[in-house]
C-alpha cells in the first residue's frame, strides 16, 4: 500500500517534469561534404601537429528525418565532436526552426549522480565473504563533487567509506543526458512529413597543407614540381564517402572559447580516515579514490608524426584536386567522394608540373656592413607564370627538393612555400652553398664597423655561377668601380663568377 | 515493512524534487519554481524573477528556495509579495558531505555496523564520536578506537542530517506574514553564469553585391540550474559594475578597416535607456550546460560589397609581398541595409562555390552597432591581391629632419580589377608628404590613404616621400 503511494508520488513528479514534445532522432547523415581550412596562425614552414590540429572544417550534411505534426525536437546524432554549436545552420524544415540547442551535459558517472539528487536509487552491496548480493533502496541526499550522502532504511550513510563493495544502481538515464554533445532543434510542422534537412556547422580539430616535392633536372635548369594535398582529421567522427574540399588562403577567425562538454571525473570523498599508524602530519582525507573519467581520450599513439613527403609518384596521378576561386580564397575540390576517417591523415595529388624553368642564384644577405661569417645561400628562383611552366596558385606548405644523382635521387634541401598568387616570384631556398664562399676582410680600420672592406666570393664549381649580394644601406661608398643595382630599397651587387674563379668588391663605411 | 515505512518518511521529509509543500512538516516549506522570467545581459549576468504561489501561515515562517541558480549572488535577492515582511535571509553554502556529516557528529552517537570478512556476520554497536582530526576517534562503551584502524569494513550510520547542511547552496527566507493564505510571491536575484551574444550567418553574393543575413541570439547557461519554461528577455548593451566583464575593453586592437561609421537611426525595437531589448517570442527552457539559439533577424538582399585594405606600419618593408585584407562592407540602415540595431557578436561570412554549395570564407566580431551604421569587417586575406611596401631611401636632411621614400607595389592576380585602400600608418609628429605619385587622403594624424585600382592580372605602384622628425 505504502509502496503504491510512493510510486504514484514519484511518477506524478516525473510526469509534470516531462511535458516535452516528441523527439525525432537522426542517427547520421545521408551524404556529407567536408571543407577543410588551414590553421589561421600556422606558418608555411610549420608542420601540422596531429595531436593538436588548429585548423577547422565546414561540415555540410544532408539528413532525412521524419517529423510528426506539431512541435517536436529533432536530435542530430553523429556530428563532429569539435562542433561549434553557434555556427550551425539548419535548413529544410517546412516551417523553419523555433530554436537550436546544444546540450553539453554529458552522461557520465558524475552527472548520473548529480541528476539523482533527491531521488530514489538502489544501493547494491556484495558480501566479500559469501558473495551474497543485497539491494537496498536509498535516497541521494548529497552528491556534489563526489561527496555522497545516502539515506537508507538504516539511517544516514556515506557511499563506500565503509570498505564494503557497494554501488549505486539507477533506474534510467535522466532526460537531457547524452553520450556526446548533441545538437537539437525544435521545429513545428503543420503535418507529419519526411524532410530532407541540410545541417552545416564549423568544427575544430582539422587542418591541411600542401606538401611540395620538387625534383631538379641534372642540368639544374628546370624542375618537376608535384604537390600533395595533405589533410588531417583529428575529430573522433569520420566522414564516409564525403565530398571533400580544402580552402587555401588566410581567413580571419575570432578568438572564441566554446563551451566544452562537461564530463568531470567522479571522485568519491569520505571523511578523514587517518589511523593510528598513518602519518598524522600529512592529512590525507581521501583514502579511497575511485576515478572514473569521461573526458576525451588523447589521440591514438599509433598516429605517427607527419612523414616527409614521399618521392614523386609517376608523372600523371590518377586523381588530382581541382582548383576554383572562392571569393578571395582558393578552393581545392577532390573530384571523387572519399572517406575522411576519424583521427587520420589523407593525401591526394594537388598539382603537378613538369619542366618548370628555374635559375640557380647564390645569394648573400649582408644586412650589416660587416658580412663576416655570413653564409651564401643557394636559391632556386622562378616566376609563377605560364612562361616558366607554372602559372597557378600555390598554396602554402613545406617543400623537399631532390636532385638527380648518378644512380638515385638525392635530397638537396627542405624549405617552404608561402601562398603564392599567379605572377609572383617564387624562390626556393635550397640551403647553404658549399662551393660558393664569401669572405670579408677589413683593410683599413674605422670606427665601429666602419672602415674599408673587401668582399671576395669564390666559386669552386667548373661552371660560372650567378651571385647576388644585398648590401647594407647607409653611408656606404664604393671603392671598386662596379655599378651597383638596387633591390627592395637596398644596394645590390649582382655578378657572374667565372668557373673556378673569384670576384671582389671594395667599399668603405663611415660608420653609423 | 518497517524499513519501507522509514524510507517513505525519509522521502517525504527530504526530497525537495518530490515533496509538495508540507504545511504540517517541521521542515521549512520548499515551494516549486513557478513563473520564471529571465533577463540576460551580454556580460555574464542575468536577472531571474521567480513568481510562486506561496501558502503562508500568519506570523513568522521560513521558506526555502533550493532551485535557485547555483551561482546566485545572494546579496541581490529580494522577495516581494502582498502583506509580507522579511525578517532575515540566509544563504547556506555549507554543503553536505561525508566529512561534514562526521564533523557535525562530534560529541554525538552514531551506529557502527561491522561485517566479519570471513563469515559475513554483522554486529551492531553504538559509538560516540570524540574527534574528527585527520581520522575519526570513537568511544565505544569504555574503549577508545580509531574508525577502521584495522582496515576492516565498518559502516558508520548517522541518525540524522545536521541542520544547515544542504546538497546545494540554498536560499532561505524567514517571513513575517500579516495573514494566513496563498498569494503570489516574487523572488528576484542576479546570477552570473548566463550570457548571450549574437551570431550572424551572412551569405555573400559577390556578383550581385548582395548579402543575406540571419541573426541568431546565442545564450549559454552554466549556472548549474535549469530554468524551466522561462519568459526570456535579452538586453543588448554594456552594463557597468563589478560583474561587467567586457570583452572589448583593454588590450591593443588594430584599428578597424575604413568604412565604419556609427549610425543615427532608431530601430522599431523596445529600448530601455541605452539598451535594446530582444524578447524571445515564446517561453523556453534554458537547460543547464546548454547553448541555445533563437532567430532574431532575417534579411535577404541587403547591399554588400568587398573591399581590400592594406595597412603598412611606419618604415615597414617586406621581403615578400603580403596579402591585402579582404573586407566586407555593409550597412545596418533601413535603406539598403539590415534595418536593425545589431547586438555584439560574430559575423560569419559564406559564399557559394561553383557547385552552389555555401563555403565559409571568414568571420569577425562586431560590437553593439546602432541602426544606420556603415560596417566594414575583415574576413581574411586575399590570395591574389598583394602589396609589397619597400623603404626605398632614407635621407637625413638636418639634425632633426628625415626624408623617407616609400614604394608600394600592388599586384592583382584576379581576372577583375581590385581597388585597394592602401594605408600608411604611424605618421605621428609633424609629418609632411613632400611628393607622391598619386593624391593621398590624410584620414587622421596617424594615417594617410591611397585608393588604388589595380588592373586585372596587373600591378600598380605608389611612391611617396615623407618629411619627418625621425
Amino acid at each position: 500500500m505504502i509502496r503504491a503511494i510512493l510510486v504514484l508520488l514519484l511518477s506524478g513528479a516525473a510526469a509534470t517534469a516531462g511535458a516535452a514534445p516528441p523527439v525525432a532522432t537522426s542517427p547520421g547523415p545521408v551524404s556529407v561534404a567536408v571543407t577543410v581550412y588551414r590553421a589561421p596562425g600556422r606558418g608555411a614552414d610549420e608542420a601540422m601537429n596531429l595531436r593538436w590540429l588548429n585548423g577547422f572544417a565546414l561540415v555540410t550534411e544532408t539528413r532525412r528525418i521524419s517529423i510528426p505534426a506539431g512541435e517536436s525536437d529533432v536530435r542530430f546524432e553523429g556530428v563532429a565532436g569539435g562542433i561549434l554549436p553557434e555556427s550551425a545552420i539548419v535548413s529544410g524544415f517546412p516551417k523553419g526552426v523555433v530554436e537550436k540547442n546544444q546540450d553539453a551535459w554529458l552522461l557520465s558517472p558524475a552527472s548520473l549522480l548529480d541528476a539523482a539528487l533527491g531521488r530514489r536509487v538502489n544501493l547494491r552491496r556484495t558480501s566479500l565473504s559469501t558473495g551474497a548480493v543485497r539491494r537496498t533502496e536509498a535516497v541521494v541526499r548529497s552528491g556534489a563533487g563526489g561527496a555522497v550522502v545516502l539515506e537508507t532504511p538504516d539511517g544516514i550513510e556515506s557511499l563506500r567509506c565503509d570498505g564494503l563493495p557497494s554501488t549505486l544502481v539507477y533506474d534510467r538515464v535522466p532526460a537531457g543526458l547524452s553520450a556526446k554533445p548533441t545538437l537539437s532543434v525544435r521545429v513545428r510542422s503543420p503535418r507529419a512529413v519526411r524532410a530532407a534537412v541540410t545541417l552545416s556547422y564549423i568544427a575544430s580539430g582539422f587542418d591541411w597543407q600542401a606538401d611540395y616535392v620538387a625534383r631538379l633536372s641534372p642540368d639544374g635548369a628546370s624542375m618537376d614540381l608535384f604537390a600533395w594535398l595533405t589533410l588531417a582529421n583529428g575529430d573522433e567522427t569520420g566522414f564516409r564517402q564525403a565530398d571533400t574540399q580544402a580552402v587555401a588562403g588566410r581567413i580571419n577567425r575570432s578568438a572564441y572559447s566554446p563551451q566544452r562538454p562537461q564530463a568531470p571525473p567522479l571522485v568519491l570523498r569520505c571523511w578523514p580516515s587517518g589511523t593510528t599508524t598513518s602519518d598524522l602530519v600529512e592529512q590525507e582525507f581521501e583514502k579511497e579514490e575511485i576515478v572514473v573519467t569521461g573526458s576525451r581520450m588523447m589521440m591514438d599513439l599509433a598516429m605517427a608524426p607527419l612523414p616527409e613527403p614521399a618521392p614523386p609518384p609517376p608523372p600523371a596521378p590518377a586523381m588530382m584536386a581541382q582548383q576554383e576561386d572562392l571569393g578571395d580564397l582558393k578552393l581545392y575540390r577532390i573530384p571523387e567522394r572519399v572517406t575522411v576517417s576519424a583521427r587520420s591523415q589523407k593525401q591526394v595529388a594537388l598539382l603537378s608540373r613538369q619542366g618548370v624553368k628555374v635559375d640557380t642564384v647564390y645569394r648573400l644577405d649582408a644586412y650589416s656592413p660587416n658580412p663576416q661569417g655570413l653564409r651564401v645561400i643557394r636559391v632556386l628562383s622562378t616566376r609563377n607564370d605560364s612562361a616558366a611552366g607554372l602559372g597557378l596558385p600555390l598554396p602554402a606548405g613545406r617543400l623537399v627538393l631532390f636532385g638527380t644523382g648518378s644512380s638515385r635521387p638525392l635530397l638537396l634541401g627542405r624549405g617552404s612555400v608561402d601562398d603564392k598568387a599567379v605572377g609572383e616570384d617564387l624562390e626556393i631556398l635550397v640551403g647553404a652553398a658549399n662551393s660558393v664562399v664569401a669572405e670579408a676582410v677589413r683593410l683599413v680600420p674605422g670606427a665601429g664597423e666602419g672602415g674599408e672592406w673587401e668582399l671576395t666570393v669564390s666559386n669552386a664549381q667548373p661552371a660560372p655561377v650567378r651571385f647576388e649580394a644585398l648590401l647594407a644601406e647607409g653611408a656606404m661608398k664604393l671603392v671598386s668601380e662596379t655599378a651597383l643595382g638596387r633591390r627592395h630599397g637596398r644596394p645590390l651587387w649582382a655578378v657572374t663568377i667565372p668557373a673556378n674563379g673569384r670576384a671582389t668588391l671594395r667599399y668603405r663605411f663611415a660608420g653609423f | 515493512m518497517r524499513s519501507l515505512l522509514l524510507l517513505s518518511a525519509g522521502l517525504a521529509l527530504s526530497a525537495p524534487a518530490v515533496g509538495q509543500p508540507q504545511p504540517a512538516s517541521p521542515q521549512p516549506a520548499s515551494p516549486q519554481p513557478g513563473n520564471l522570467a529571465v533577463t540576460i545581459y551580454n556580460q555574464n549576468l542575468a536577472l531571474v524573477q521567480d513568481t510562486r504561489q506561496l501558502d503562508l501561515p500568519a506570523g513568522r515562517s521560513r521558506q526555502e528556495f533550493p532551485n535557485v541558480s547555483g551561482q546566485i549572488s545572494p546579496e541581490t535577492v529580494t522577495l516581494s509579495g502582498q502583506g509580507i515582511g522579511i525578517v532575515e535571509q540566509n544563504f547556506d553554502f555549507d554543503l553536505l558531505s561525508p566529512s561534514k556529516l562526521m564533523e557535525k557528529a562530534v560529541g554525538e552517537e552514531i551506529t557502527l555496523l561491522r561485517t566479519n570478512p570471513a563469515t559475513g556476520a554483522e554486529t551492531r554497536e553504538r559509538a560516540k564520536v570524540l574527534a574528527v582530526n585527520g581520522g575519526v576517534v570513537l568511544q565505544i562503551g569504555n574503549r577508545i578506537e580509531v574508525l577502521r584502524d584495522d582496515g576492516l569494513p565498518v559502516r558508520a550510520i548517522f541518525d540524522r542530517v545536521p541542520e544547515n547542511l544542504r546538497a546545494r547552496p540554498t536560499l532561505s527566507v524567514t517571513l513575517e506574514s500579516a495573514r494566513a493564505g496563498a498569494r503570489p510571491v516574487t523572488l528576484s536575484y542576479l546570477t552570473p553564469g548566463m550570457s548571450w551574444k549574437a551570431d550572424y550567418v551572412t551569405l555573400f553574393d559577390e556578383a550581385a553585391g548582395r548579402i543575406d543575413v540571419q541573426g541568431w541570439v546565442t545564450l549559454t547557461n552554466t549556472t548549474g540550474t535549469t530554468f524551466d519554461n522561462a519568459d526570456t528577455l535579452l538586453v543588448a548593451g554594456e552594463i557597468g559594475g563589478r560583474n561587467g566583464y567586457n570583452p572589448h575593453d583593454g588590450g591593443y586592437r588594430l584599428p578597424p578597416p575604413p568604412g565604419n561609421r556609427p549610425g543615427t537611426e532608431t530601430p522599431g525595437r523596445e529600448t530601455l535607456g541605452d539598451f535594446y531589448l530582444y524578447p524571445l517570442r515564446e517561453r523556453t527552457t534554458i537547460a543547464n550546460q546548454q547553448t541555445k539559439q533563437v532567430s532574431f533577424l532575417d534579411v535577404a538582399g541587403a547591399a554588400g560589397r568587398r573591399a581590400y585594405v592594406f595597412r603598412n606600419s611606419w618604415l615597414g618593408t617586406l621581403d615578400q609581398a603580403s596579402s591585402a585584407d579582404t573586407v566586407l562592407q555593409f550597412s545596418s540602415s533601413r535603406d539598403q541595409g539590415l534595418g536593425d540595431a545589431l547586438p555584439a557578436g560574430t559575423v560569419r561570412v559564406y559564399m557559394k562555390d561553383k557547385r552552389g554549395n555555401a563555403q565559409f570564407i571568414g568571420e569577425n566580431q562586431i560590437g553593439h552597432t546602432p541602426m544606420g551604421s556603415d560596417i566594414a569587417i575583415t574576413t581574411g586575406q586575399a590570395f591574389d591581391v598583394k602589396v609589397r611596401p619597400v623603404v626605398e631611401k632614407r635621407e637625413r636632411m638636418s639634425s632633426s629632419r628625415w626624408r623617407t621614400t616609400m614604394r608600394y607595389t600592388l599586384t592583382n592576380a584576379r581576372s577583375q580589377p581590385a581597388t585597394v585602400d592602401l594605408i600608411q600608418s604611424g605618421l605621428w609628429g609633424d609629418v609632411r608628404i613632400v611628393e607622391e605619385s598619386r593624391k593621398s587622403e590624410r584620414r587622421n594624424a596617424d594615417e594617410t590613404m591611397w585608393r588604388v585600382t589595380v588592373p586585372a592580372n596587373g600591378e600598380a605602384t605608389v611612391t611617396a616621400t615623407f618629411d619627418t622628425l625621425y
